[in-house]
């Protein structure tokens, strides 16, 4: 396997990355909304984004990709199919994220939240200034863990044609006949990001551990 | 909009669906068989005097949860029959299953075992019991109890990981899903079908581990 | 803090409702694609193999290649564009068009009655011979010695995958894989004993493994076509018109002699049955 294939794998590996990063924020973004939508008070929307947070934690991640690939382009979204694949993941990372940061937030000491209220904060700033911070460091592992886990599920995106790692990997193997040698490559190069991410989890786990 | 939504040949397909469910919880059950033997076969190993035995316990567990299962998957099927191992594409899904949840359940089991208290373990020797009975009697039970959540957790999503594997055209549900859209070109009825397939599949589970969790691990009280 | 509830059947339902509906509410696509359109556009979106060669394949510098890319992109000249080449997988052509990810598909489409049930082909403007490869030493001779091979691959959703179906016993292994690529690995690798492909199959499998392949069955000469979506009468009466145009005057014959190695057909049908060349 030479210069250019494996410059090929490379740029695979640069979608990847590029992918989970959209993914990754996005899901950040909506998967707060998703938890303070969670934590709310009122029943209702506790129990529609309970309902959402369900479905895509119940359900496969090639399957959540490939209706959101195919129901956007119904809608009548003509966008990439990158830009498709990416929603898709943005959904599923703000269900799971916002489950992880709801399981946080309520993770913070009573205390916290009846000082905040006795401090007549409002709910704005009592999430902002109080809570969410607490919250998030309490996350840290799980949100690193689920970030490894959506780095490893962009390579679904494959299967609808995208031309991330994995599929990379699959055309270079088929050039190249070599396909044990490209894919050990190819999971090389998702442990290389992987692990150090895991690592970095693990070692904040065992900081919090200590501190509890 | 132009798009006429056509869900009859989902429902034609539906019997065939429902065996695919059947490939799905099939091979579930027997890569999640395989992962905990792995897994205790793992911690046993890993608690092992020999520093390259533990090393490789350790490695094996770091590499298989840090790529992804597809890249696994397309691996071993690739790389059995080199091995000299003809298996057709279904065994081959349920060792992958195997090995993937096999790391996982490594490390589930390892921190059960080791929440069960030391105090018990030395109690259990100091009364002359030997190592195997010490860990059948005193800290099986109360060790699967603390890892049982997990396990089941890892069951449901070993059985979502099964759709991967039609990667490979093993039988399960994505599968025969695939075949259905070949021959009707519904993609969006078929996917979105089966998406419901599998909630209502893991739902199930869920309920079923539960009430599996509650009749045999919930402690006694008189 | 209350206790927050676990998700109920009903907001299950609710979700499971809004899904279906989001789609039929969220708007009015303009999945119809003419002409004037792509030209205000500037940019075709043609769907294309992405690892068949000699048809379409992205090369190792990440450049689409191939005789259906040069047939494309001849045609985008016609209409004074550029060619925006979407490689897709076997099984994602037809979807792909259908849902309006892709303006058309010069993508090795063979011509069968029951795909222009869903889309629309053009006239044919190539032929193709769908074949079953396995090793020399392997012995099969009729459609009947295929039913007693331990496992025949084939891409999901290609003709070979309809050939192969139609043409087996029943209750052969038939191996649907994601793609040419998986379907020519798992020969390679030994997991099946056969392999449903084109005819440029056997040549892919022989430079991998030199002086082993040989085509044993042939099971149809096919043609293909370029697919639009059904009804969409401009461009397919643009497309056709173009079809024609360059076998008039040479360039195709020229592009099939680059890939193929071989010359153009002298004569391709003026109808196949089930498969109405001309939109209505």
């Amino acid at each position: 396997m030479g210069r250019n294939e494996l410059l090929f794998l490379l740029q695979g590996l640069k979608w990847t990355i590029i992918l989970s990063v959209v993914a990754f924020a996005g899901g950040t973004v909506s998967g707060l909304a998703v938890a303070l939508t969670r934590t709310s008070e009122w029943p209702w929307l506790q129990r529609v984004t309970a309902g959402y947070i369900a479905v895509f934690q119940g359900t496969p991640l090639l399957m959540q990709l490939f209706v959101v690939y195919y129901a956007l382009a119904l809608a009548g979204f003509n966008l990439e199919a990158w830009q498709a694949v990416a929603i898709g993941f943005t959904l599923h990372a703000s269900a799971f994220l916002g489950e992880i940061w709801r399981g946080s937030i309520e993770a913070v000491p009573r205390g916290q939240v009846e000082a905040a209220k006795a401090l007549n904060l409002d709910y704005v700033s009592r999430m902002k200034d109080v809570i969410l911070p607490q919250a998030i460091r309490i996350s840290l592992p799980a949100t690193i863990g689920f970030l490894v886990q959506l780095i490893k599920g962009t390579s679904l995106a494959s299967i609808v044609g995208f031309t991330e790692l994995a599929r990379a990997g699959g055309i270079i193997s088929n050039q190249t006949f070599k396909p044990l040698l490209v894919y050990a490559v190819v999971g090389v190069m998702y442990f290389a990001i992987c692990w150090p991410l895991s690592l970095c989890g693990m070692q904040l786990e065992r900081r919090f551990a200590v501190s509890a | 909009m132009n798009y006429q939504f056509d869900f009859s040949p989902v429902i034609a397909g539906m019997p065939e669906l429902l065996r695919g469910c059947l490939g799905t919880l099939g091979l579930a059950a027997a890569g999640m068989v395989l992962a905990i033997i792995i897994g205790i076969g793992g911690v046993v190993v890993r608690e092992s005097k020999v520093k390259l035995l533990r090393w490789l316990v350790i490695s094996f567990v770091e590499l298989i949860r840090n790529t992804p299962f597809l890249v696994q998957i397309y691996f071993i099927f690739f790389a059995l029959p080199l091995a000299g191992v003809r298996l057709s594409p279904t065994p081959t899904a349920v060792i992958a299953l195997g090995v993937n949840g096999g790391a996982y359940a490594i490390e589930i089991i390892r921190g059960g075992v080791q929440s069960v208290n030391k105090g018990q373990v030395e109690a259990g020797l100091a009364l002359g019991l030997r190592r195997l009975q010490v860990f059948r009697l005193i800290v099986l039970k109360p060790a699967l109890r603390a890892i049982y959540p997990s396990l089941a957790s890892q069951f449901i999503l070993l059985t979502l990981t099964t759709s991967i594997a039609s990667a490979v055209a093993a039988y399960e549900l994505t599968s025969v899903a695939k075949l259905i859209e070949n021959e009707s070109f519904r993609s969006f009825e078929v996917y979105f079908t089966v998406t419901v397939l599998y909630l209502i599949m893991s739902w199930l589970m869920m309920k079923f581990l539960a009430l599996v969790g509650w009749r045999y691990l919930t402690y006694p009280v008189k | 803090m209350k206790r927050t509830s676990r998700p109920s059947r009903r907001s299950l339902l609710t979700g499971g409702v809004a899904l279906i509906a989001a789609p039929m509410i969220l708007g009015r696509s303009a999945l119809a694609i003419t002409t004037d359109e792509v030209k205000k556009r500037g940019k075709i979106i043609v769907g294309i193999q992405g690892d068949n060669p000699p048809w379409g394949f992205v090369n190792s510098t990440g450049v689409q290649e191939g005789f259906d890319a040069d047939v494309a992109a001849l045609y985008a000249k016609e209409l004074s564009v550029r060619p925006e080449f979407v490689p897709l997988e076997v099984a994602n052509r037809i979807p792909a068009l259908t849902a309006g990810r892709v303006d058309c598909l010069f993508a090795t489409m063979a011509m069968f009655p029951d795909r222009a049930k869903a889309v629309q082909f053009s006239k044919p403007y190539v032929a193709n011979i769908i074949v079953l490869i396995a090793p020399k030493a392997t012995e099969i001779k009729t459609n009947a010695d295929m039913g007693k091979l331990k496992a025949i691959a084939v891409p999901r959703a290609s003709a070979q995958d309809t050939q192969v179906t139609r043409n087996a016993p029943p209750g052969t292994n038939i191996l649907r894989l994601d793609g040419d690529a998986v379907a020519i690995q798992a020969m390679l690798s030994g997991q099946v004993d056969a392999v449903g492909g084109n005819m440029f199959y056997k040549d892919r499998l022989n430079e991998a493994k030199p002086g082993t392949f040989e085509d044993k069955l042939e099971f149809q000469r096919i043609y293909n076509g370029v697919c639009t979506r059904l009804h969409e009468k401009e461009i397919n009466a643009s497309i056709n018109a173009f079809i024609d145009k360059i076998k008039a005057n040479g360039e195709l014959a020229k592009i099939h002699e680059k890939w193929m190695k071989l010359p153009l057909p002298t004569s391709f049908p003026d109808s196949i049955e089930g498969v109405p060349f001309v939109a209505s």
